[in-house]
């Protein structure tokens, strides 16, 4: 038989039941909204343009995609490991693993860019047909997000540099991870419904 | 055999990754039907679940925010299957 131990307590447990603060939340289930309007507005122009909608995703880079994908996921696992570093009191850690999760986030904005240029290329842009208005309205507002919050990684890390954050007291540290798996999330709700479903 | 926290956050990363390349594998399939639909719902589904559960610890939190982190996770995968199923009634019942 498994049996799963975990090594650490939670941050559940360790902050009554709620990971991060009330402020992070609100930030989050706004994002989360937003992101749930766009996906709304993708279903009803999907029902009204089935063709369209059909066509939309077989000229769009799939390799560029999943690699975005990957990219992510692997990011949001690095932040994982960032905050588990911190609470083993293992500072040096946690920044090295946060900056793999810029790095990430780096990388997924060049191939992003390259992926935008390639579309051009071949003659897709915003006013194509409303599959792509809406592929360019959603993937940019996403873009924008993994913009911002590579940055606030960025300025977590100079936090940690300076000694602000202990094991006990990292509550900006578990923040920003709990954003940039928001961040992570509407990117893998994304990926099926603009690059594989038709 | 005890899994670490450590070793369980890599394991589902990997399965992470699995289901991302079966996704853009079935993306590449010529005529895809109901079926690679359903799958490509549970896919989203799964992942979203992970993630909420298991990266960002809701699995034992506050019951309120952990229900509507994972609401969204049934209830995405099930709009995809429905658009796919009854096309053409939503869109009658949507027409301004």
């Amino acid at each position: 038989m498994t049996t799963i131990v975990l090594a650490s307590p939670t941050l559940a447990t360790r902050s009554a039941k709620i990971p991060g603060n009330m402020a992070i939340w609100a930030a989050i289930l706004s994002e989360m909204s937003e992101f749930a309007i766009m996906f709304i507005v993708y279903f009803l122009a999907k029902v009204h343009n089935p063709e369209i909608f059909k066509e939309g995703p077989t000229k769009l880079s799939t390799l560029a995609g999943t690699s975005n994908t990957i990219i992510m996921l692997t990011s949001s696992f690095f932040v994982v490991r960032a905050v588990i570093a911190m609470r083993e009191n293992s500072p040096e850690k946690s920044v090295r693993w946060l900056w793999g999760a810029v790095l990430c986030g780096v990388l997924y904005l060049i191939i992003k860019y390259f992926e935008y240029e390639w579309n051009t290329s071949q003659g897709i842009s915003t006013e194509t047909n409303i599959f792509y208005a809406v592929y360019y309205y959603v993937t940019f507002n996403h873009f924008l997000h993994v913009g911002w919050g590579s940055a606030a990684i960025i300025w977590v890390i100079y936090r940690l540099n300076t000694g602000i954050y202990t094991q006990e007291e990292h509550e900006g540290l578990i923040n920003i991870a709990l954003y940039w798996h928001m961040i992570d999330l509407a990117w893998i709700t994304i990926f099926p419904l603009l690059y594989v479903i038709r | 055999m005890k899994i670490t926290h450590i070793k369980l956050i890599e394991i589902l990363w990997l399965l992470l990754i699995a289901l991302t390349l079966f996704s853009a594998y079935v993306a590449e399939i010529p005529n895809p039907g109901l079926d690679s639909v359903v799958i490509m719902a549970l896919v989203l589904a799964i992942k979203g679940r992970i993630i909420v559960d298991y990266f960002m610890e809701l699995k034992d939190s506050h019951i309120v925010l952990r229900t509507l982190m994972q609401v969204y996770f049934y209830v995405i995968p099930a709009l995809i299957i429905l658009v796919y199923l009854f096309p053409e009634e939503i869109a009658a019942w949507t027409v301004l």
